[in-house]
C-alpha cells in the first residue's frame, strides 16, 4: 500500500498500531522466557507483586518501591490469575495507549478540523511510535495515565466540564503533576468558551469584585467541584483502606524524595553534592531547595496565564515540558509525558514550518541525551567517576537545548491568532 | 576464672609425649606443630565494673572475629565466618542498651559507625524456631586485626591479673578468630582464641604454661584425630592434662557428634573475585574447582552466606526468575536480613548492612555439558552499590569481606551436637536452617601466587578481603557546580519569562516566522 494512501484509512493505522503493540508484546514474552535478560520492565513486576498482595487481602505498599495509588494494583488484579493474565496488565496499558490515540486523532479531526488523512498522520507520532509501544508492552503504566490526560482534554474541548473535573482528580491522584492542568484548563474556561453564542455584556471599567465575580463562572466551579471532590474521595478511600502508608507512598515520598541516582535533571548533582554529609562540609545556600520554584511558576503559573486563551493543547504540552525539564528528577519515560502532546502542536509548529530549526532541535535534543548516556554508561558500567564535569555538563547542555525547544513552542503559541470569537474578549484582558 | 588450653596435632606420627613436661602446676611444651584454641571462662565477679555494668544490660552477646588471612583448618576448628567483626546481640527486655555500641568501640577501635544497637544494627530472620539460642540482632564490621583488642585487654582486664595476662593478651594479634560469648544465665563471659598454627616461622609451639594462682585450674589437651568411627561423629586421641591435680599426661580417647563436620574432599577451595570492571553493579563472582565439587553427601547444598557492607546491596526481587537464577548458578536467595533499601544512598541507611545466605547450583545438577572435569565452576552474584559520599578524590575505597560456603547436610542426631566440647554456634547463619543439620564448610583459598591477582588487594588488607572502587563525585571538581546549576536555571527561566511576556516576541499572528537561532542558549 502506498504511503500516502494508507494515511487516509484510518482503520489500516489503527489496526497497524494494534498489531504493532501485538508484535511487542508476543516479542517481549518470547524474550521473558528465553532469556535471562528480561523484556518486561521492572515497574511491572512491582505492579504485579503489588496486585499479589492485594489478593491475599494485604497492602499493596508490602512491595517494596510501590509508590503508586493502590488503584493500579487493583486495575491490573487480573495478573494474579494463572498463565497468560500475567500479560494482562500490558494488555490493558496497550489498550490505554491506542485509545489515547484514537482520542487524539478525534481531537484533531472535530477540534482542530483537520481532513482525515493529516490527523492521522499526526496522531500516528503517538499511535505508531515504537517508543510508546514499547514503553506500554513492557509494561510501565505511563500509557495508562496518557489516555487520562487526553481523555481530560478531549473532555474539556468538548466541554464535558463534569467528566472533565472527574478525570482531572483521577489523574491528580494517579500521577500528582497533572495539577499543573488545572491552571490552564479553569483559565481556558471563560465566559465566551461556555456560550459563545450568548452575547458579551461589555463592562469597559469593571471594579475587581466583579471581575472575580465574572471569574467564577459556572463551569470553573463545576470543574474545581467535581476534581476536587474526585481527588479527595479516591484518598479518602484509599487512606481508610490502606492507612499511611498510602499517603506516604504515593505522595509524599514523591514531595521529599531527592534522588541522587543520576538522571536528566540539572538538579542531580547538586542534589547529591548538598545531600552528603561531607559534600555540606563547603559552603553553600542550598538554593536547589528552592528548586519548586521556577518549575511551578512556569508550568503552573505563567504559562497557563499566558497562553491557555490561545491553544489549550499547546498550553498543555508547554505546561509539560517545563514541568519535565524543571522537574528534580528526570528519566526517559517522563518524556511520554509531554510527547502526547505533540500531535496538537506539531501542525502549526516552527519545528516543522521551518525544517532547519525542526531537525536542529530534534538533533540537538537526542545528541544532548546521547552525550549525558555515554557518560551515564561510563559512570554505571565502568565506574568511571564522570559526576563532574562529564555528568553535570551533559545534564545542563540537555537541560538547555530543552530549554531552547520549550522557547520555541511557547513563542508559536503566543504568536497564534487567537480565536476570531474570542478576539475582542482577548483585547480587553490582554 | 578456668581455662582450656587444646591443641590438635597436624601429624599424629611427629608427636611423641616427650615433647610434653609436666610439674606440679604447669606444663612446657617443645615443638608442637598444632592448632591451638585457648577458652578462658570468667565470672563476672571478676571482670571491671564497667564491664560488669554492660554486661548487666544485655541478654546475650556473642562476638565473632575473624582473621583475613586465610587459614587451614583442622576438625573440630573447620566452623568459619566472613572475615571481620560479627557481634550477635540479643537486649534484655526493658534494659537500655545505650553501652554497647561505645563498649564496642572502646574494645575494637573507633574505626566505625555504631550508634545506637536498635538502629545500627539487623534483625536476623530465624527459620528455625527450635534454635531458641539464637540472637536476634547483628552487627558487622571490618576489622582488620585486633590491636585494639589487645591493649584493652591489658589496660582495663590484666591489672587485675599476674603479669602473664599481657602476654597472653597479647598473642590474640596472631589469632586466626576469636570468639567472645557471654549470656545473662550463665552470666559467665567466655573468651575463645584459635590458632590455626604457631605464629613463628617453624609453625611449632614452644611454650610454658603455667598455673597463676591456686583457686584457677588449667586444662590442656594435646589430641590428634581419628578416623571417624560413626558416619557423623568425628573422634580424637591424646593426653590429657589438668595443672595442679595431675603429674602426667593422661592418655584419652572420644567421640563425639559435631555440627561442623570435616570435608574429606581437600582439594575443594573457593576464591571469591569482582567482575571488572564494578562499575554500579558489581558483580561477585565464586568460583571452584569442577572436580570436585561433588556433594559429600547425598542430602548436601552448597551454601554461600555473605556478610555486606552497606554500601552494596542485593535486589531481592531479582532473585525470583528462575532463568536468572540458573544463568547465575544459584539455586535461590535462602535469606535476606538487613539495609536492604533498593534506593537510599549510603548515608541515609542507618544499619551496618545485610547478610544474605544463598543456595547453589552445582555442576551435577546442572546439565550443561560444556561444564566438564577440570575447568571452574563459576557463581555469579550480582550486587548494587548504593551513592557514596562525596570526597576530595574519584573513588572510595570499599572492602567487601569473602563469604563463607559451605554444604548444608542432613544430620540424623542434630540435638546431640550441643554435646561437642568444641561445638560452636551463633555464626549468623547456623539458626537459618533446622536443627538437624551438619555444615561441612570449603575453605578458601590462600592465594597462590604471592601477591594474589594483583588486582583488588591493598596496602595492609588481607586476602580474605575484595576491594571495590566505588565512583564518587569529586569535590576537588564540584566548586562551581552549584553556582553553574542555579545560574543556568535562573538565567534560562529569566529567557522564559522574557518568552512568555515580553514585548515583540512571537508578534506578527502566523508564528510561523524566522525563529532566531540565539533562543537556543538563553
Amino acid at each position: 500500500m502506498h504511503l500516502s494512501s494508507f494515511f487516509r484509512s484510518s482503520a489500516a493505522v489503527f489496526s497497524t498500531s494494534v498489531l504493532l503493540r501485538v508484535v511487542f508484546l508476543l516479542y517481549g514474552l518470547f524474550q521473558d522466557a528465553y532469556s535471562p535478560m528480561k523484556y518486561t520492565d521492572i515497574d511491572y513486576f512491582v505492579f504485579t507483586d503489588a496486585a499479589r498482595f492485594i489478593s491475599q487481602g494485604r497492602s499493596p505498599y508490602t512491595r517494596d518501591t510501590y509508590r503508586y495509588t493502590p488503584l493500579l494494583a487493583w486495575l491490573i488484579y487480573p495478573t494474579t490469575w494463572p498463565g497468560f493474565w500475567f500479560s494482562f496488565g500490558k494488555v490493558l496499558f496497550a489498550i490505554g495507549d491506542i485509545v489515547a490515540g484514537w482520542m487524539m486523532f478525534h481531537i484533531l479531526r472535530s477540534h482542530q478540523n483537520m481532513p482525515l488523512d493529516r490527523a492521522l498522520k499526526f496522531a500516528s507520532i503517538w499511535l505508531l511510535n515504537p517508543m510508546v509501544a514499547t514503553i506500554s508492552t513492557r509494561g510501565s503504566s505511563e500509557g495508562l495515565l496518557g489516555v487520562i490526560v487526553i481523555a481530560l482534554l478531549w473532555a474539556v474541548l468538548a466541554k464535558r466540564v463534569r467528566l472533565a473535573g472527574l478525570l482531572l482528580g483521577l489523574a491528580v491522584h494517579f500521577k500528582i503533576y497533572p495539577f499543573i492542568y488545572a491552571a490552564s484548563i479553569i483559565w481556558w474556561l471563560d465566559e465566551d468558551r461556555i456560550d459563545q453564542a450568548k452575547e458579551r455584556k461589555s463592562k469597559p471599567k469593571s471594579s475587581l469584585l466583579s471581575r472575580i465575580i465574572s471569574f467564577v463562572n459556572s463551569e470553573r466551579l463545576t470543574l474545581t467541584i467535581f476534581s476536587l471532590f474526585t481527588f479527595m474521595g479516591l484518598n479518602i478511600v484509599m487512606y481508610l483502606a490502606y492507612g499511611y502508608p498510602f499517603l506516604e507512598h504515593s505522595y509524599f515520598y514523591h514531595l521529599i524524595r531527592i534522588d541522587h541516582r543520576h538522571n536528566f535533571s540539572p538538579y542531580n548533582t547538586l542534589l547529591y553534592l548538598n545531600s552528603a554529609p561531607q559534600g555540606q562540609s563547603h559552603p553553600s545556600f542550598e538554593l536547589e531547595r528552592l528548586a519548586f520554584l521556577p518549575q511551578l511558576l512556569l508550568s503552573a503559573l505563567m504559562i497557563p496565564l499566558a497562553l491557555a486563551k490561545k491553544d489549550l493543547p499547546s498550553t498543555m504540552l508547554a505546561q509539560t515540558f517545563a514541568f519535565v525539564t524543571f522537574n528534580k528528577v528526570c528519566t526517559s519515560q517522563y518524556f511520554l509525558w509531554y510527547m502526547m502532546f505533540l500531535p496538537f502542536y506539531l501542525p502549526v509548529s516552527t519545528l516543522l514550518s521551518s525544517r532547519k530549526t525542526g531537525i536542529v532541535a530534534l538533533v540537538l535534543w537526542v545528541l544532548g541525551q546521547a552525550l549525558w548516556l555515554q557518560q551515564g554508561y561510563q559512570l554505571e558500567f565502568l565506574g568511571n567517576s564522570t559526576f563532574v564535569p562529564g555528568l553535570w555538563t551533559a545534564g545542563i547542555l540537555f537541560f538547555v537545548v530543552n530549554v531552547g525547544i520549550l522557547g520555541l513552542i511557547i513563542r508559536d503559541v503566543r504568536a497564534k491568532e487567537t480565536d476570531p470569537l474570542r478576539l475582542k474578549a482577548a483585547k480587553k484582558t490582554s | 576464672m578456668k581455662q582450656r588450653i587444646t591443641y590438635l596435632v597436624r601429624n599424629p606420627d611427629e608427636f611423641t609425649p616427650e615433647q610434653l613436661a609436666v610439674k606440679p602446676s604447669s606444663i612446657a611444651l617443645r615443638k608442637v606443630n598444632a592448632a591451638k584454641e585457648h577458652r578462658i571462662t570468667l565470672g563476672l565477679e571478676e571482670l571491671p565494673d564497667e564491664l560488669r555494668k554492660a554486661f548487666n544490660q544485655w541478654h546475650e552477646l556473642h562476638i565473632r572475629w575473624a582473621s583475613e588471612s586465610p587459614y587451614d583448618a583442622i576438625p573440630p576448628f573447620t566452623s568459619r565466618v566472613s572475615p571481620g567483626l560479627h557481634v550477635f546481640y540479643t537486649p534484655q527486655k526493658d534494659h537500655p542498651d545505650s553501652l554497647l555500641c561505645p563498649l564496642l568501640k572502646e574494645v575494637f577501635g573507633n574505626g566505625f559507625v555504631c550508634e545506637d544497637p536498635k538502629e545500627t544494627f539487623i534483625k536476623l530472620p530465624i527459620l528455625s524456631e527450635r534454635f531458641s539460642m539464637s540472637s536476634s540482632t547483628q552487627f558487622y564490621t571490618r576489622i582488620p586485626d585486633l590491636a585494639s583488642l589487645v591493649s584493652y585487654f591489658q589496660s582495663k582486664i590484666c591489672p587485675l591479673s599476674p603479669n602473664s595476662c599481657k602476654i597472653s593478651a597479647s598473642t590474640l594479634l596472631s589469632a586466626s578468630y576469636v570468639d567472645i560469648d557471654y549470656d545473662a544465665i550463665s552470666h559467665t563471659l567466655i573468651i575463645n582464641a584459635f590458632w590455626a598454627r604457631a605464629p613463628n616461622e617453624e609453625n611449632h609451639w614452644t611454650e610454658t604454661i603455667s598455673l597463676p594462682g591456686s583457686q584457677e585450674t588449667i586444662e590442656i589437651g594435646i589430641l590428634n584425630n581419628e578416623p571417624n568411627p560413626d558416619p557423623e561423629d568425628i573422634s580424637f586421641s591424646g593426653f590429657l592434662t589438668v595443672l595442679g591435680q595431675d603429674t602426667q599426661p593422661k592418655p584419652t580417647r572420644f567421640q563425639t557428634p559435631t555440627r561442623h563436620y570435616p570435608l574429606s574432599a581437600s582439594s575443594l577451595v573457593y576464591k571469591t573475585s569482582f567482575a571488572h570492571p564494578t562499575g554500579l553493579h558489581p558483580t561477585l563472582i565464586l568460583t571452584l574447582p569442577t572436580k570436585h565439587l561433588e556433594p559429600p553427601d547425598t542430602t548436601c547444598r552448597l551454601h554461600a552466606h555473605l556478610t555486606l557492607p552497606r554500601t552494596l546491596f542485593i535486589d531481592k526481587y531479582q532473585f525470583s526468575d528462575s532463568l536468572f537464577l540458573s544463568s547465575h548458578h544459584i539455586t535461590s536467595l535462602r535469606s535476606i536480613s538487613g539495609a536492604t533499601d533498593l534506593e537510599a544512598p549510603d548515608w541515609v541507611v542507618p544499619q551496618w548492612g545485610s547478610a544474605a545466605l544463598f543456595e547453589l547450583d552445582t555442576p551435577s545438577s546442572d546439565p550443561d555439558p560444556d561444564q566438564e572435569a577440570g575447568r571452574d565452576w563459576n557463581i555469579t552474584i550480582p550486587l548494587h552499590l548504593r551513592y557514596f559520599p562525596p570526597s576530595n578524590s574519584t573513588h572510595t575505597p570499599l572492602a567487601v569481606p569473602w563469604p563463607v560456603l559451605f554444604w548444608a547436610c542432613r544430620a540424623e542426631e542434630g540435638t546431640k551436637m550441643s554435646v561437642n566440647p568444641f561445638d560452636r554456634i551463633h555464626l549468623g547463619y547456623e539458626a537459618l536452617f533446622g536443627p538437624k543439620t551438619r555444615f561441612m564448610h570449603i575453605p578458601p583459598a590462600a592465594s597462590r601466587n604471592g601477591n594474589g591477582n594483583g588486582r583488588g588487594r591493598r596496602e595492609g588488607g588481607g586476602e580474605l578481603v575484595e576491594w571495590i572502587d566505588v565512583p564518587v563525585l569529586d569535590l576537588r571538581k564540584a566548586g562551581w557546580v552549584e553556582v553553574g546549576t542555579v545560574g543556568v536555571v535562573l538565567v534560562s527561566f529569566l529567557g522564559l519569562c522574557w518568552v512568555l511576556f515580553g514585548k515583540g516576541v512571537g508578534e506578527g499572528g502566523a508564528g510561523v516566522k524566522k525563529v532566531g537561532k540565539g533562543k537556543k542558549r538563553q
